[in-house]
């Protein structure tokens, strides 16, 4: 039944474009239903049963698989798709971009599945591609200059990693014959030192670190991520690059690479790389969403960091990171959002004093803030202690000591950020601020919630979603 | 039963005070009556207990510290002498501080003294002694700082002063257990030597801090002036001496044995020269009645370190003789002084003058305070100090020759006090005042007839209450009859008499009995000592206060660099960090590009040198 997961969009997809005209008024309501539809799927058994639909597997010859992992990146993706959804409201007013917009979230959805569900390589890579096309337009969607060089940056990026993919899935294809992970990860034993599939391995890999964005491969994603319309922004800080590039990284690392010194060396370095640099950063920005994005950098340079270890607490802690920055680095986007809708402005420099005027955007800020800088007892708290915990554990114990430090830096751009937007008394031209709409303010609540209530049930949390991980 | 006596001896005023506390200001006579009857009952209860001996044990904590008291004649002596001076005390303190703002407060912290210093003789484990030690420390910075407006700094500074010294008996005690393995003080059996004597010395910091010897007394003079003046004639007058001598001679004689021989004892000794010497000098020029009696507080102090520190029996004898006549003639000096000061309105020596006819029963109290304490016989002071001339001249002509010196320059100012203040005209503050009430007089009187009976009938004292106390150190000799040395006397004699013939003189020369003797004030070398030593150049207080400024500047420097590194070093290096990496990223795809190809070069190059993925 887990087609389903893919089968469903496509079908909404073919019949929101074939409606007549008046269809572009639900469409919106198609991919609001979807979203559900996603989040109730992944609490339900009989659609996550491996079982293919009957009389469809002469048509549809994908090898779909599911295990905690993916069910926690498919929620994820459920959530960031309504709240971003929820978030486009003011943002993307005319009928026929809504039409557009919903159509593309439909496409960046089923492809997101895809990426997440496929255990072979090259159907892996196709989802993969349809997710970045549909995100190059997303992010092109208000044609003005600055998106449209963000999208255009993003593009030329993601040929490059698409061209760095495709070779290495060549280079594996010619050794081993076959596509599906299970087959590849058996020929790949039988010659493991061979330069040639050293050199795919070591392509591969840059070009999932290029998706995943980080340093130093990193460029394009700042200005992706400023220029895009705020819905787009939530989009692809939540889930896109996420999944793209940390999740299809852990999965092909986890099923076909296996985990070796040299792999650990270069995920750990790669991390900490990430983890610190984009937290410096992050200090300068003076534009909101910029300061987010670098944010993101040094997030996923975290999950990394987890990942890296190798452990099974190792990538347990590094999901639940993956779940944690989504829902905390959404609510900061979204609040963002509602600042610029308010404003019409990103630039910190002319922000002071909100959280007198937008009240709940403020308070749900902070507590984002709080939650990313790793405060008990939020969410984001347990995730980093559980990374330093892991490689505590492997005996890495200067980088779990700078993995502490870094999260100092982490506490300093945040309390920056909080300082200049939202603390202190407005200044005149914050006068007529007033708190943003009920489709931006929404979100920000719900997404707080989850923040303070992963945190605070965290044990069953962790017991329940977390600890399964595991044990694949 | 009986020795469920003992914890009534410290919580029964303990409770009290809580009372005294409790009961409305505007509610008269009932915190007075409260105090006199519990000063009463613990006096008679004292009595009762002076012949007894019991202990009392409870095991309290562990490593060794026992709820654990002991009463033996040492320490009843001790006890029936404190109740005896807090009921007279009290009595007098009903009239002094009678409808006085801080009255309830006073009489409160009065009896917790009184308990605490009942604990600290009872207690017969070195922590619980500590307990009530530092405990008294409390009670005398409220007693000070009741009084007036500087009394709060003068507080403080007694606290430091004697917190230090505290602490030094706190490390000693410390000391005292890890050397002995036990804090039960009648178990302690200690010798001199290494550790040994560290632990010795450190604990006699405390014991003569309490007792108020140098350099620990800096606060006293300054306590005169600021508390009110029944604090004075009641802690350090009185039992605060009592309290340090006897820990004093508890730690020479039991803790440790302390030879004649031994450094120790020649250090005892000079502690105890100087101060009589150094403290009697400054006496001699103060130009405040209670100031000037502080620093006899001092002075005599000397005697009872210098006679004990001999570690000869006479000379010990003398030291314990010497204790209970001090805390006698010193607490009834302070008194007249209390009256003078509620008659005239000042203490001030200039303005008072003439009150030997006004206040008759005064002088007389004071009169006899004054010989006794200069020694003129058949009073008290003459025959405790004899013992200690003769002690102190077995062990060295020097510390006999401090001591008769010290003896010339307490009459000389004793003689300089009564004269500026009892005789000679009367002045504005003096000429309308009248005796003191009755109630302050009984105690003075009963004090100063105190001071005949003690010299007259010296064999009870010494006989009945000192060689009791420490009949095992007495090697079998017996005081209290003793004929003093007839040469000793003789210069004691030549002494007095050359203290009257200069007073004399010097009255005549100067015209006024006050600055009788500043021609020493006046003297080349010493006029510059003295002006330093009123501008308390030789205060250590001073000194430490001024260490403490340099290092509390050097400390606050510290912090500033530390601060600095967090406020600006870090931010700083982490901005400039920043400001190159957004330099860096100047939005070229052909940067960025680059960046990522050099990644995967690297990548690439890292995986195939390592030849395994």
């Amino acid at each position: 039944m887990l087609s389903l997961m893919i089968l469903i969009p496509l079908a909404c997809l073919l019949l929101i474009s074939f409606l007549p005209l008046k269809g572009k008024r639900v469409a919106f309501a198609v991919v609001m239903a979807l979203a559900f539809f996603q989040i109730y799927a992944v609490f339900s058994p009989s659609i996550m049963a491996n079982r293919h639909l009957p009389g469809l597997a002469s048509v549809f010859n994908f090898t779909l698989a599911v295990d905690s992992l993916s069910r926690i990146m498919l929620l994820c993706i459920g959530i960031v798709i309504f709240i971003a959804l929820l978030a486009a409201g003011p943002f993307v007013k005319e009928e026929d971009k809504r039409f557009y917009f919903s159509g593309l979230m439909i496409l960046e959805l089923m492809g997101l599945n895809g990426v997440v569900m496929v255990r072979d390589i090259f159907s892996m890579y196709v989802f993969w591609e349809v997710a970045a096309a549909a995100s190059f337009v997303l992010i092109a969607l208000e044609k003005k200059r600055d998106p449209l060089e963000g999208a255009f940056k993003y593009l030329i990026f993601s040929s490059v990693a698409t061209v760095f993919v495709l070779s290495a899935i060549a280079i594996i294809l010619l050794i081993s014959g076959s596509t599906s992970f299970t087959d590849i990860r058996v020929a790949l034993l039988v010659t493991p030192h061979s330069n040639l599939i050293i050199l795919a391995v070591g392509v591969f890999l840059a070009g999932l670190f290029m998706k995943a964005g980080v340093m130093p491969f990193h460029g394009y994603l700042p200005d992706a991520y400023a220029s895009a319309p705020a819905p787009v922004s939530i989009l692809l800080a939540g889930v896109v690059t996420k999944t793209l590039g940390v999740y299809t990284a852990m999965r092909i690392v986890i099923d076909i690479f296996g985990f070796s010194t040299a792999l650990k060396s270069i995920l750990l370095c790669i991390g900490l790389i990430s983890a610190i640099f984009g937290a410096l950063a992050a200090m300068g920005q003076k534009d909101l969403k910029r300061l987010l994005a670098y944010s993101s950098i040094s997030q996923v340079g975290y999950i990394f960091l987890g990942f890296g270890c190798g452990t099974p607490l190792g990538i347990a802690a590094a999901i639940f990171h993956i779940f944690n920055h989504t829902v905390f680095k959404s609510l900061l986007f979204v609040n963002a959002a509602a600042v610029e809708d308010r404003l019409g402005t990103l630039d910190m420099g002319r922000m002071s004093g909100l959280a007198s005027r937008m009240p709940i955007t403020g308070t749900t800020s902070v507590l984002a803030s709080l939650s990313l800088s790793g405060v008990p007892p939020l969410a984001g708290f347990w995730s980093k202690l559980f990374i330093i915990l892991a490689l505590w554990q492997s005996g890495l114990y200067g980088v779990a000591v700078t993995a502490v430090l870094t999260s100092l830096l982490t506490l300093a751009y945040m309390l920056l950020l909080q300082r200049r937007v939202f603390f202190g008394t407005p200044e005149k031209n914050m006068a007529g601020v007033v708190e943003a709409g009920f489709n931006l303010t929404l979100p920000a609540v719900i997404l707080a919630i989850l923040i303070a209530g992963v945190g605070l049930f965290f044990p069953y949390v962790v017991h329940t979603v977390i600890f399964p991980v595991v044990s694949f | 039963m009986t020795n469920l006596f003992l914890p009534l001896l410290i919580f029964g005023p303990l409770l009290a005070g809580c009372l005294v506390v409790l009961v409305p200001q505007r509610v008269r006579f009932l915190k007075e009556a409260l105090v006199l009857a519990v000063t009463a009952a613990d006096l008679v209860l004292c009595l009762r207990l002076f012949p007894e001996e019991m202990t009392l044990f409870y095991p309290w904590g562990a490593y060794g510290i026992d709820f654990s008291l002991r009463l033996y004649r040492f320490s009843a002596f001790i006890l029936a002498a404190a109740g005896g001076f807090a009921f007279l005390i009290a009595l007098y303190s009903c009239v002094f501080m009678f409808a006085k703002e801080k009255g309830r407060l006073f009489f409160a912290l009065f009896l917790f003294s009184l308990s605490l210093v009942n604990g600290a003789v009872l207690s017969d484990n070195l922590i619980v002694l500590l307990f009530f030690w530092e405990g008294l420390l409390l009670t005398v910075f409220g007693l000070i700082a009741i009084g007036g407006k500087t009394a709060f700094k003068t507080a403080v500074k007694a606290l430091v002063i004697v917190g230090v010294a505290d602490l030094c008996m706190m490390i000693g005690i410390a000391l005292v257990g890890h050397l002995s393995g036990t804090f039960a003080i009648s178990k302690i059996q200690l010798s001199l030597g290494g550790l040994g004597s560290l632990a010795f010395v450190l604990m006699m910091i405390g014991a003569i801090s309490k007792a108020g010897s140098m350099p620990f007394h800096t606060w006293i003079p300054d306590a005169s002036i600021d508390a009110p003046l029944p604090f004075m004639a009641f802690l350090p007058a009185a039992l605060e001496k009592l309290l340090g001598i006897y820990l004093l001679a508890r730690i020479c004689l039991d803790l440790f044995k302390l030879v004649p021989e031994s450094g120790l004892s020649m250090a005892l000794m000079i502690i105890g020269s100087v101060t009589i010497l150094l403290a009697v000098m400054m006496a001699l020029i103060q130009k405040n009645y209670k100031r000037l009696l502080s620093y006899h507080a001092i002075s005599q102090v000397g005697y009872m370190i210098l006679g004990i520190g001999t570690a000869v029996p006479i000379g010990i004898v003398g030291g314990l003789f010497h204790m209970i006549n001090h805390a006698m003639y010193k607490s009834c000096l302070f008194l007249t002084s209390g009256a003078v000061e509620r008659q005239s309105g000042t203490t001030d020596l200039e303005r008072l003058g003439g009150l030997a006819g006004k206040m008759p029963v005064t002088f007389l109290c004071f009169f006899i305070a004054a010989a006794a304490i200069s020694g003129v016989p058949p009073f008290n002071g003459f025959f405790s100090k004899e013992l200690i001339y003769d002690g102190a001249l077995e062990r060295g002509l020097v510390f006999y020759l401090a001591a008769i010196l010290g003896s010339f320059l307490t009459a000389a100012s004793f003689l300089k006090l009564g004269h500026a203040a009892y005789l000679g005209p009367k002045s504005e503050a003096t000429q309308k005042a009248k005796e003191a009430p009755v109630i302050m007089l009984i105690p003075m009187i009963v004090i100063a007839a105190g001071c005949v009976y003690f010299g007259l009938q010296r064999s009870f004292p010494i006989g009945q209450l000192v060689q009791p106390a420490i009949e095992n150190h007495l090697e079998g000799q017996d005081f209290s009859s003793l004929l003093p040395n007839k040469k000793l006397v003789a210069v004691t004699a030549i002494m007095l008499l050359m203290a009257l013939v200069n007073h004399i003189l010097g009255a005549k020369m100067k015209g006024s009995g006050l600055k009788a003797v500043d021609y020493i004030h006046d003297a080349p070398v010493l006029s510059g000592l003295y002006e330093k030593a009123e501008r308390r150049c030789f205060d250590p207080y001073e000194w430490g206060r001024v260490f403490m400024k340099g290092f509390s500047y050097l400390l606050w420097r510290l912090d500033r660099g530390i601060d600095w590194v967090y406020n600006a070093g870090l931010p700083g290096c982490a901005r400039a960090l920043s400001n190159t990496l957004s330099r860096w990223h100047s939005g070229s795809y052909v940067t960025y590009l680059g960046w990522s190809l050099g990644g995967l070069l690297v990548l690439v190059i890292f995986l195939l040198s390592t030849r395994s993925f």
